[in-house]
């Protein structure tokens, strides 16, 4: 089972009245944003701290949530500070390839590395926001921000149907697993192809089962937020 | 009398392959409050069920409901959902909120009801099904039998006169076969027209009162207990099996019982087989 949001619905501040949660997350967001480094540093302590108290959570268990998200990060961040050049002054370590040189950019580094702490910032506010927010309060404070109610409406579906998505994805996965789809490269790429596809197949069945269902309950193109 | 017909229904997907042949039954007689449906895995009782709410449109034949034949359009559809309500078989499929008491009231909303009636009607609901606890729980959490009951819950806050359940103890533990039982007992109590289909075949000895047995898309037999349930061979040929009472009376003679509590009640009986056994010894 999955336990993405059972930290959200037994933490310390669960009875705190989401609206307030939501303008703190929007203050950290707005700190992590704003120019001054050392600020970013102690919110990310801060956040990170308040986070690890409040949701019952051991720094192991919280460095898991990251492995999601830092491939993206440091994506980016790589992105951004390797250049090529024809000028070897500008670039760290500096590798001649096809007449120019490859690397680290000597201007870029510092605007990489600061990115870096803002995003981290950012995405240590909003998971202390995550892990302390069960989803019926996430939804009052759309509402409280008067976001429109097809808006609403497509976060709370998707919010229902990841869960039942995951799942089918984790049995076909431990299916294909348990009879050595993923014992070597090439047999992963095609057991992942097969994996996609049975998950399409099944969405597609799914839809028809749902629309039946919809109609039972006399559906009538709203849901009610 | 509330009734349903079915009168001569052929139902296919794709010509020359019908699913369903040639299906009349009479749904609503006098004391047959609980009608089952039995047949293996692939007999149609599915797509029977998709027929008798509008889902699907019989290839030929008719479907009668209090006297007026079905109609497929909007308006009509809507009136028949509000008198026959269907709970499917796969539960994650019927239940869209993430919150319990917000799926149960789903319908009614659709329905525009005034929000003190859905409130009302809801919490009635969580109480008739023993879930008041489950009330502001969200859904990924609960177990296989939790879910069952509030996608029950969610067709039950409808009150619709008649109440379809699709395979109601698949995947269910015994434990939740019992409460399935209990709760279609005290659903009938207050009224409720039920019809099953299902081919557990103990589960529906027990509750049903009525019986189809449906093999490749034909009725092959109906009547109550005794008189669909005593022929071996058909159920055999039909891919089922006796239900344990039955068989005890088939092949051992005992009297035919109702339910096991009624055997195990049977003074008479637990006597004579003291005797047997004083008289081994």
């Amino acid at each position: 089972m999955l336990s993405i949001d059972k930290y959200a619905y037994s933490n310390r501040i669960l009875t705190w009245r989401p609206q307030i949660k939501g303008l703190i997350w929007l203050l950290g967001i707005i700190l992590a944003f704003q120019p001054i480094l050392w600020i970013k540093g102690v919110l990310i302590i801060v956040a990170v701290g308040h986070t690890l108290y409040a949701a019952h959570l051991s720094v192991h268990q919280y460095l898991k949530w990251f492995y999601a998200i830092l491939p993206f990060i440091l994506l980016s961040i790589i992105g951004i500070v390797f250049t090529m050049s024809a000028n070897k002054q500008i670039i760290y370590y500096p590798i001649r390839l096809f007449g120019y040189y490859f690397g680290v950019s000597k201007t870029m580094l510092p605007v990489g590395l600061h990115l870096g702490v803002q995003v981290f910032a950012a995405v240590v506010c909003t998971y202390w926001f995550a892990l302390t927010t069960p989803f019926q309060q996430i939804i009052i404070t759309l509402k409280s921000c008067h976001l429109p109610n097809l808006m609403i409406e497509e976060i709370m579906l998707m919010y229902r149907f990841i869960f039942i998505f995951i799942e089918a994805f984790e049995q076909i996965y431990r299916a294909q697993k348990l009879r050595f789809g993923y014992k070597n490269f090439r047999l992963s790429l095609h057991s992942s192809a097969i994996l996609a596809k049975m998950l399409f197949e099944q969405v597609m069945v799914n839809y028809e089962h749902m629309v039946h269902a919809l109609d039972a309950k006399l559906y009538d193109g709203e849901f009610k937020v | 009398m509330p009734m349903i017909e079915l009168k001569h229904l052929n139902f296919s997907y794709e010509k020359n392959k019908p699913i369903l042949k040639d299906v009349s039954l009479n749904l609503g007689e006098p004391g047959e409050d609980v009608v089952g449906i039995i047949g293996p895995n692939g007999s149609g009782k599915s797509t029977l069920f998709l027929n008798l709410v509008g889902m699907l449109k019989p290839t030929s034949g008719k479907i009668v409901v209090d006297g007026q034949p079905l109609k497929y359009h909007k308006k009509a559809l809507n009136q028949l959902r509000q008198k026959i309500g269907i709970v499917f078989q796969n539960s994650d499929q019927q239940i869209f909120y993430s919150i319990v008491k917000d799926d149960i009231a789903f319908a009614l909303h659709n329905l525009g009801l005034p929000e003190d009636e859905i409130k009302n009607r809801v919490d009635r609901v969580l109480e008739e099904l023993d879930i008041v606890s489950l009330k502001n729980k969200p859904i990924q959490y609960l177990s296989g039998g939790q879910k069952k009951r509030i996608a029950i819950a969610g067709i039950l806050v409808l009150r619709s006169e008649w109440l379809l359940l699709d395979e109601p103890t698949a995947g269910l533990d015994p434990d939740g076969t019992k409460r399935m039982i209990s709760l279609i007992k005290q659903l009938i109590g207050r009224g409720q027209k039920i019809i099953i289909s299902s081919h557990d075949m103990d589960f529906m000895y027990e509750v049903c009162d009525h019986f189809y047995i449906l093999r490749d898309g034909q009725i092959v037999k109906s009547g109550r207990k005794q008189d669909v349930f005593l022929d071996d061979q058909l159920l055999e040929s039909s891919k089922l099996t006796q239900p344990w009472l039955v068989r005890l009376h088939d092949k051992l003679h005992l009297p035919l019982y109702n339910t096991a509590a009624e055997l195990f009640a049977d003074q008479h009986l637990a006597a004579e087989i003291a005797n047997l056994k004083k008289d081994k010894e």
